[in-house]
């Protein structure tokens, strides 16, 4: 008769576990659809919103860099012609980076020595800390701290006896603001303070004096039509400004384009000019806008046709050619399209990965609600197995071997949802950005950070599903296995 | 004469004062209040008994799947109280088949996958228990349909592949939990036929909890269990004077 020799039971390799559990998955494919389904609709929105917001901030900083080289031109017009404002001049400096063009600028007009240039840069990169501090209070606060105080008008205010006293009582009293520094260092600042006010006044004064060599100049009257023929570049480089020649060649493209526009417009301001598109687009004189006629030049042969009957009647912008009718008006649009982007997108910027507070919320929310719906599915998926789990006790599986199928099946169907997810949250978010910024969203697809989205997000569905898995699975695994099969 | 058989024969399965007691919903149900049995190797032993009256309990707790409240089991004279989860898990696995009333095969699997999940798990090869499964399989006639899945067969055939099933390992001990009740007169008769024929041509130690009558003429002795206690213990040479005397 055979003895009972009890042993240890061997664990099984793990191409044999993988095995079973595609087998099990097989089997039941319409129930691993569904779960499948819940866990790449949650997925979906989790990505979509990722997506989303990784288009929108891409083509925000796009929006914002086409602005900014757009608007080179109204830059320097404004450079040459007004020194600017402490507090702008404040900004400028603390911006510089040292031995950088602005920085080299600043040292060249103002005549500080390099020392003073440092001392100023140094105690305008701290004011600039302080008034970003005073400029992110609410108005109820901050007029407790400063009183009607704005700008460098602070810094004045605070050097103040009681004005000093009233700040620091009222920074007592409010407990919820945290000042930036401590009170030593704007003590110490304060004090310093005169010293920098008088190099950036001289900083102002230099810039002014340099301006006004540059207006006293032949052809320095009208600055815009003087930098569009590129007359006085030599001018403003001698007076002390960085003027590099690429820049002004960028400045005076600018220019001519403001100054054609400006013609054009000019005709349509004429009932002459008013009436010729009004006839063609059959509407009244009185409601054709610049916007109606720059729509109108787009298309090349009413351009053409535009240009033929200025000739006709002598109207401001009968020496522009067609093509370039046509080529201003797409200068508009691309205007037009840039102020709408730049609108849409101003919310954008604050909280994690760009999103805004409102939209982090939403997001962990969402990831809260895609946790409880996998949980769900996952759930039901284990307890309607009890019975199967049991028997494979029965047989001999051990527990290791049933927790690895179930989190080893979870983990798979994570992964296949998470992929379909993903890739219907990318698509879904690409054609909302498509139908709200047009081309300039395709053209800013930021590739690298969406992979990496997209495989968070399917690390999210899998880590999900079988974080989900594992209670049921060991809770399955531990029990007895009667009462396994009791229980359902 | 029985004595003498006692004497060469080993106890394989021993129960000292086995109680199992369930608290549902507060109400206390005491399945088992006390069993003190011995079964030896080699035996066909029936537990009959009333439904409720704790056989299934019985079953689970010598089968090692349940642990019992109170007593103690021993299994070829090793407590089971004692046994590591994967010492548990190989007794189930090589020494013990087990049939149950419904069957209990994976749904998922073809008749010689469910056959040879045992030696899966106790790690033998694939092409070694493929070719076991197939010589199982044949044992109880079902060679033919050895890709089948469960639910394009017969109970019978779904019980012959459980008996199949639990002759994966050669245990020695078989343990039927009613494994004729769903099924007909002719199929629980070739049932019975199998189990027979397994205890006495391979000598395996077969306990089977039944209502079936037929049992009787083919168990060595049989076993009453009724509230949770053994009401008697008989040979069968004895029950048929039994009945022979009431007739």
């Amino acid at each position: 008769m055979k003895r009972i020799e009890i042993a240890d039971q061997p664990r099984l390799g793990f191409v044999r576990v993988v095995g079973v559990t595609v087998d099990g998955i097989r089997y039941r494919l319409f129930r691993a659809a569904v779960t499948v389904a819940v866990i790449a609709v949650a997925v979906a929105f989790l990505m979509n919103i990722l997506s989303e917001s990784l288009i929108k901030r891409e083509v925000a900083a796009r929006t914002r860099g086409d602005i900014e080289a757009r608007r080179l031109v109204q830059v320097w017009v404004a450079r040459l012609s007004e020194p600017g404002s402490l507090e702008e001049l404040l900004r400028e400096i603390a911006a510089a980076v040292p031995g950088g063009d602005a920085y080299r600028e600043a040292a060249a007009l103002s005549g500080l020595s390099g020392e003073e240039m440092e001392a100023m840069a140094r105690g305008c990169r701290t004011a600039a800390v302080y008034l970003d501090f005073f400029n992110s209070l609410d108005y109820a606060r901050r007029r407790s701290l400063v009183y009607t105080a704005a700008g460098t008008g602070i810094f004045e205010r605070l050097r103040s006896g009681p004005g000093r006293q009233a700040f620091l009582q009222a920074l007592n009293e409010l407990k919820s603001i945290r000042f930036v520094t401590s009170i030593e260092d704007l003590t110490a600042f304060l004090e310093r303070w005169p010293d920098t006010r008088r190099r950036v006044k001289q900083l102002r004064e230099g810039r002014r004096q340099a301006i006004e060599k540059v207006a006293a100049a032949p052809g320095g009257r009208d600055l815009l039509t003087a930098l569009a023929e590129g007359s006085i570049g030599e001018t403003v480089r001698s007076a002390g400004f960085r003027f590099d020649p690429g820049i002004e060649t960028e400045v005076a493209r600018q220019a001519r384009l403001i100054l054609d526009g400006r013609t054009v417009e000019k005709a349509v301001s004429m009932p002459e000019g008013r009436q010729l598109v009004a006839r063609r687009r059959d509407m009244l004189p009185a409601d054709v806008t610049a916007a109606v006629v720059w729509d109108f030049l787009s298309d090349a042969g009413n351009a053409r046709w535009y240009r033929d009957r200025l000739v006709e009647l002598d109207l401001p912008g009968a020496e522009l050619s067609a093509d370039h009718l046509t080529e201003l008006a797409e200068q508009w649009r691309q205007g037009e399209s840039l102020v709408r982007a730049e609108h849409l997108t101003m919310d954008m910027g604050t909280g994690w990965l760009g999103l805004g507070r409102r939209m982090s919320w939403l997001l962990m929310v969402s990831m809260l609600v895609c946790g409880i719906g996998i949980s769900n599915a996952m759930l039901m998926t284990v307890t309607e197995r009890f019975r199967e789990i049991a028997t494979m006790k029965c047989l001999g599986a051990l527990d290791g071997f049933i927790m690895v199928v179930f989190v080893l099946e979870s983990c798979f169907l994570g992964f296949v949802g998470g992929i379909f997810g993903s890739i219907l949250g990318n698509l879904i978010g690409l054609g909302r950005m498509c139908a709200a910024f047009g081309a300039r969203a395709l053209l800013s697809i930021p590739f690298a950070d969406l992979s990496v989205g997209t495989m968070s997000a399917v690390g999210v569905g899998i880590a999900l599903a079988a974080i989900a898995a594992v209670y049921p699975a060991l809770k399955a695994a531990r029990l007895a296995p009667m009462e396994a099969m009791r229980i359902e | 004469m029985a004595e003498e058989k006692q004497n060469e024969l080993r106890v394989i399965i021993r129960t000292i004062d086995l109680k199992k007691h369930y608290v549902k919903k507060g109400v206390l149900t005491e399945a088992l209040r006390g069993v003190d049995v011995e079964i030896f190797t080699g035996e066909f032993i029936s537990v009959m008994g009333p439904s409720g009256s704790g056989k299934s309990t019985f079953f689970n707790m010598i089968g090692a799947l349940d642990s019992p409240t109170t007593g103690r089991v021993f299994i070829d004279e090793v407590d089971v109280a004692q046994m590591t989860a994967e010492e548990l898990a190989f007794l189930r696995c090589q020494k013990i088949g087990y049939i149950f009333q419904t069957y209990n095969l994976i749904q998922y699997m073809t008749a010689l996958e469910n056959v040879t999940t045992p030696m899966v798990f106790g790690g033998l090869m694939p092409d070694e228990s493929r070719e076991r499964g197939m010589d199982l399989l044949d044992l109880v006639g079902l060679k033919d349909r050895w890709h089948h899945r469960p639910i394009e067969m017969s109970g019978g055939q779904q019980q012959r592949v459980a008996i199949a099933r639990s002759l994966a390992n050669e245990p020695g001990v078989l343990l039927c939990d009613e494994p004729t009740a769903n099924l007909d007169l002719a199929t629980g008769q070739e049932i019975l036929d199998i189990l027979r024929r397994l205890n006495e041509q391979k000598g395996v130690t077969i306990i089977c909890a039944t209502h079936d009558h037929r049992m009787m003429d083919i168990c060595d002795r049989l076993m009453w269990i009724r509230d949770g206690r053994i009401e008697r213990i008989a040979e069968r040479e004895e029950v048929h004077v039994e009945v022979g005397s009431i007739e």
